[in-house]
């Protein structure tokens, strides 16, 4: 079969079932529900036979061209780095989407829902398979897009409504650098095409530049929420869960990583900022964490935090070895274990999302740890996935988050940087310790609410997908996993050996269930309130706040920006409206009183004004020569 | 001439007649008004679909549909020179979709006097037909007038709030610029050794005899000022807000929409190519100000509170990113022009359109005296959104405000970089005010005076007659949209021929090289930017 169809049926599967949603099955929930499944179901075969038969054809449409060389284009660039990050989507996607039949059972808005979601699948794909630049650039806001109705599902709620506008406007100022490299890359290669410009970047590295590399990564900043705009994603936990789980923690967030690795030629030059960005939102969001009461929150920061751990790779691995597979598929070796720790941190943390919801949606949407607990009487398999995904972001070795975190503390032992490595280690111990905390307090001890007191297991539909990726947070780490379908990813990510490995081994032992002990001995689930609060209340004070990133920006939205836009708008009243235009109003009137007098009409007074104008102006058109 | 000419001819004269007769017929029943209004905007529509659709010119001029009538003034070298060609085919089309929208729209309005304001909307739309269908450019000017006039009286007739000072504002700076944009054109003529007053005839003049480039420079000036003007470029904007805040929905429409567009226009199909190195010359100038419209005019924009003005000074705001493109002076540049224009000549026209839709559920058009809207709205708070999104340039809806601000920032780039990171932000500042009005219109709980508001009267969602036109201008924006080439492939034809025009020009003042600038001029053109 032609991959041409097949492209393109992926392309209108997800688009066909939204328009359909919208048009015509808006109050028709059930049944847009199951549309929508079934869609995502088929929509998965075609892509996994994408992935796995590769079959042969291109397919490309011209949207304009322009002057020469000024051509946008609408194309497929399909390699093993794609196909890699297409196996994600479509099973974080597919599992979410019947995770969301049952715990989106009752919502008024399911059938909004599920369009939204298709909306997603298709901005996501675009992203994923895009050839150039500027099809990214397009998918790339549509991804926003789609999150930023999901975000708004519960508009009724003003936190909803005003974390969507911030999700939108702060991934729009990373859009910002994105578009102007975009146009930087441009100006220097000739091109948006990605394969071509692999070749001419290749041929002529002069081109490259820092500013270039730097424009370009901050979309990855506003998009994978990376310091300073990562303010956007811990708000984005407004959305339903499921949306948080895939959109919010699996697959948009891990785009700029994706979009990373695709263009890592460009971004050479920029490694090491890239490389300190990721680490320092990697120790921050881990810090931060310790703060925050609600599930959702603690885990959007724990993604904060893995998402920092893959830039982090990026920057790190970037300088050694590239390594060549096949015609079109290089591939640093940074890129590819930042894509490898996506792949399995996509699998552990959308299991702990969809697990968060199973809670939450069996304590009626409470989502305060310290009103939960108790739950591992009544809900064994959601507290025996939970712990799985807990052990695998903890590293617990031979769990799928212990190869690839793994992997990223080897490059970074490897490197110069040993600050870098030092910082990077550290804060898996305290993921160890925040992800402990977070498990003990939810699942152990008393339950603290009436809600957690009659919470019960909840029913196949949100049962079944956290099994799914229970058992591929244990086993989506290994080679054997992946076979041979990605080698250029996965062939180019180095082993540690020897006494190095043995030290992730052990420690990986030691920080995961050292931080269940630790947890369960500090934060002790028989109490009702947070340890450190009591212990170090203004540490936790200032951790509650984010460290203060937020207050930040609102005082300058409200004081700096909004005051000066109201400003500028007085001026304009002011100046142009009130002395120029008003001004010449009253000069009219009194021209008008002067040629009342003699022609008897107020007409006359606006044929001198214009002769005036005319003069006026002319002579200034005269005068600039 | 063919068949099509006659359509051509028929898009100005069928709205034309139709005014007539209402201003003459007397008093006619609703019935006979109303159906000489429908189809007298549903004429010029079809009829433009079909002349894109079939566009494909042969003539060397790059114009199709050419048809040539005497008037009685060819000893002035001026006649009724219509036709078509790669640059005014879309705007043509833009005139007759939001012509045709608007005018469905003032069809459902409480109007009183409907005949007359039909009528004057039906003089409007002969006049926008004719501004793109004319090769000559008397009648190019002369229809602007046309369809000028009736937007004064219909605001200071029909006009809401301050219509009278309002009215009167526009009045005196529109006048002033077209009485600007008047001289520059004709100063063009009478540099020229042009035969007639058209712009084939001038074009071909002025490849074998350039105007000399101080001469330019004074031209150019004075049709950056009028042409500025009338686009109510940055500070030249004042009018605008106020204006469209005071004008009945239609009206807005068309001139926000469509009529705005002819300086913008003129830009692009006279002035680029025929006083270039007066382009070039005043080049920085005119970025700086349209910098101001995008950057001042943007922040400006985040202050309103009042939907109509917020739309009003968006409108503004957009009108900068055009004349960056015209600055450039380049394929690039112009081509997004083009694609700016279409795409917000649209989206414009909804955002007037959807905003008087939400005033006939909320009366009233501050945005804080809203809210929650979504819960008795639903359909209209999907379409208003995505009519916001669209016009701040998120692909998808507005797949082709995309391309126009693209096309733009690129051409931009190569001319000055500093100058694009300033244009870009934009892109963050219409995010700010877009999503913060459709937050406070439409999510949220609801405001103390609209949930007064809704006790006292039954709030319906967006009704199929207030879909109609809503959906004609969203089905030309997603389709233009996705697929581009559908205008660029003939535009871009138009454009390299244009400016294979100023190359030649400039060889020919190869000769005489003292004037200053010429030289900068010529690799900045040459380079094909």
């Amino acid at each position: 079969m032609n991959a041409a169809f097949l492209y393109q049926l992926l392309f209108l599967l997800p688009l066909l079932t939204a328009a359909v949603i919208a048009c015509f099955l808006r109050t028709k929930h059930n049944l847009a529900a199951n549309f929508s499944v079934l869609s995502g179901l088929i929509f998965s075969a075609i892509a996994l036979f994408l992935i796995y038969v590769r079959p042969e054809g291109d397919w490309s449409v011209t949207w304009l061209t322009l002057g020469g060389s000024f051509e946008l284009k609408f194309g497929v660039l399909f390699n093993d780095l794609s196909a890699l990050m297409l196996l994600v989507l479509i099973i974080v996607g597919f599992l979410v989407q019947v995770f969301s039949l049952g715990y989106m059972k009752d919502d008024l808005g399911k059938a909004r829902f599920f369009a939204g979601l298709s909306i997603f699948m298709f901005a996501m794909l675009g992203i994923v398979l895009a050839d150039n630049l500027v099809m990214i650039f397009i998918f790339w806001e549509l991804v926003g897009f789609s999150s930023y109705v999901l975000i708004n599902h519960y508009f009724d709620k003003p936190s909803a409504v005003s974390a969507s506008k911030k999700a939108f406007i702060v991934n729009r100022i990373g859009d910002f650098g994105f578009l102007l490299g975009i146009l930087f890359v441009y100006w220097q290669f000739g091109t948006f095409d990605l394969v071509e410009l692999e070749e001419r970047a290749r041929l002529s590295p002069g081109y490259l530049s820092t500013g270039m590399a730097l424009l370009l990564f901050c979309g990855v900043i506003g998009k994978s929420a990376q310091m300073p705009l990562h303010v956007w994603l811990p708000d984005a936990m407004e959305g339903p869960t499921p949306i948080s789980a895939l959109i919010h923690a699996a697959t948009m967030v891990a785009a700029g990583i994706y979009f990373s690795a695709r263009v890592y030629f460009l971004m050479l030059p920029g490694m090491e900022v890239i490389m300190w960005v990721g680490t320092i939102t990697a120790v921050f969001a881990a810090v931060v964490a310790f703060g925050q009461n609600d599930i959702k929150k603690i885990l959007a920061f724990s993604t904060l935090s893995q998402l920092g751990y893959m830039v982090a790779a990026l920057g790190l691995g970037a300088a050694s070895s590239l390594q060549r597979h096949g015609e079109h598929a290089v591939i640093s070796t940074g890129a590819a274990v930042a894509m490898y720790h996506l792949t399995t941190h996509a699998f552990f943390k959308a299991l702990l999302f969809l697990g968060s919801g199973s809670v939450i949606h069996a304590c009626h949407h409470e989502q305060d740890i310290y009103k939960m607990g108790g739950l591992y009487g009544e809900m064994k398999i959601t507290s025996i996935t939970f712990g799985i995904g807990v052990l695998a972001i903890g590293g617990f070795p031979f769990l799928a988050g212990f190869f690839s975190k793994d992997s990223i503390l080897h490059l970074a032992h490897e490197s110069d940087f040993n600050l870098v490595s030092y910082l990077l280690f550290g804060t898996t111990a305290l993921t160890g310790l925040y992800m402990g905390r977070l498990f003990v307090v939810t699942f152990f001890g008393k339950p603290r609410s009436a809600h957690a007191e009659r919470a019960k297991e909840n029913g196949p539909a949100i049962v079944l997908p956290l099994v799914i990726l229970g058992i591929l947070s244990v086993i989506g780490g290994y080679e054997w996993f992946f076979g041979h379908t990605f080698e250029a990813v996965i062939g180019a990510i180095p082993n540690a050996e020897g006494p190095f490995k043995m030290l992730m081994i052990i420690t990986g032992l030691l920080f995961s269930v050292g931080g269940l002990i630790v947890g369960w001995l500090v934060w002790n689930p028989s109490k009702d309130s947070d340890t450190l609060e009591n212990v170090a209340p203004g540490l936790f004070k200032a951790l509650v706040a984010k460290l203060y990133f937020d207050s930040i920006y609102d005082w300058y939205v409200k004081k700096v920006q909004d005051r000066g836009a109201l400003i500028l708008g007085f001026l304009d009243q002011l100046f142009i409206t009130g002395l120029m235009v008003r001004g010449t109003a009253e000069i009219i009137g009194l021209m008008g009183i002067v040629s009342r007098s003699l022609h008897g009409g107020n007409i006359g007074g606006y044929v001198y004004w214009f002769a005036i104008g005319v003069v006026v102006l002319g002579a200034i058109a005269f005068g600039v020569l | 001439m063919t068949n099509y000419s006659i359509l051509l001819l028929g898009t100005i004269l069928v709205p034309l007649v139709a005014a007539l007769v209402m201003l003459g017929g007397g008093s006619l029943s609703k019935a006979t008004t109303r159906s000489l209004a429908t189809v007298g905007f549903s004429f010029p529509a079809l009829a433009s679909l079909i002349l894109w659709i079939n566009f494909q010119p042969t003539d060397s001029s790059g114009y199709d549909y050419l048809i040539v009538l005497p008037t009685g003034l060819e000893r002035l070298g001026i006649t009724l020179h219509l036709g078509l060609n790669g640059i005014s085919v879309p705007l043509f089309f833009l005139a007759g979709i939001v012509g045709l929208a608007a005018g469905l729209y003032a069809l459902q309005s409480e109007a009183e006097r409907p005949q007359q304001y039909l009528m004057l909307i039906l003089f409007m739309q002969s006049g926008l037909m004719g501004v793109f269908a004319s090769v000559d450019i008397f009648f190019f000017y002369f229809f602007h007038e046309l369809a000028l006039i009736p937007t004064f009286i219909c605001i200071g007739v029909w006009g809401e709030r301050d219509r009278h000072s309002a009215a009167m504002e526009m009045t005196i700076y529109l006048t002033l610029g077209a009485m600007l944009s008047l001289l520059g054109l004709l100063a063009i003529y009478f540099q020229s050794d042009a035969s007639a007053f058209n712009m084939i005839a001038l074009k071909e003049a002025i490849t074998t005899k350039p105007i000399e480039g101080g001469v330019q420079n004074v031209i150019f000036g004075l049709l950056l000022f009028g042409f500025g003007i009338l686009v109510s470029l940055f500070p030249f904007h004042s009018w605008a807000p106020r204006g469209y805040a005071a004008a009945p929905t239609s009206i807005a429409m068309l001139h926000a929409g469509v009529l705005k567009k002819f300086g913008l226009y003129g830009f692009v199909q006279v002035a680029l190519p025929l006083v270039p190195l007066g382009a070039v010359h005043w080049s920085n100038f005119l970025a700086w100000l349209a910098l101001g419209s995008v950057v001042i005019i943007g922040l400006i924009t985040i202050a309103q509170r009042d939907l109509k003005m917020m739309v009003g000074f968006s409108s503004v705001m957009h009108m900068g990113y055009c004349f960056l493109g015209v600055a450039c002076v380049s394929i690039l540049g112009a081509a997004g022009v083009i694609l700016t224009m279409v795409a917000h000549g649209l989206t414009i026209a909804l955002l007037f359109l959807l905003g008087h839709v939400v005033y006939r559920r909320t009366e009233t058009f501050e945005m804080a005296d809203m809210g929650g809207l979504v819960r008795q709205a639903p359909a209209l708070a999907a379409i208003f959104s995505t009519a916001v999104l669209a016009s701040i340039g998120l692909p998808g809806p507005g797949l082709l405000n995309f391309f126009g601000e693209f096309t733009v920032f690129t051409a931009l780039w190569d001319f000055n970089e500093a100058f694009a990171f300033l244009a870009v932000l934009g892109v963050i500042i219409s995010a700010v005010y877009g999503l913060r009005a459709v937050a406070s219109i439409f999510f949220g709980p609801h405001s103390e005076t609209f949930a007064k508001h809704l006790k006292e009267n039954a709030v319906k969602d967006i009704t199929v007659a207030e879909k109609i036109p809503t959906f004609i201008l969203f089905a030309a924006l997603v389709v233009i949209g996705l697929w581009p080439r559908s205008i660029t492939d003939d535009m871009n034809r138009a454009l390299e021929a244009e400016f294979k025009t100023i190359h030649a020009m400039l060889a020919t003042l190869e000769i005489q090289p003292d004037e200053e600038g010429i030289e900068i001029a010529r690799t900045a053109i040459t380079q094909n930017r």
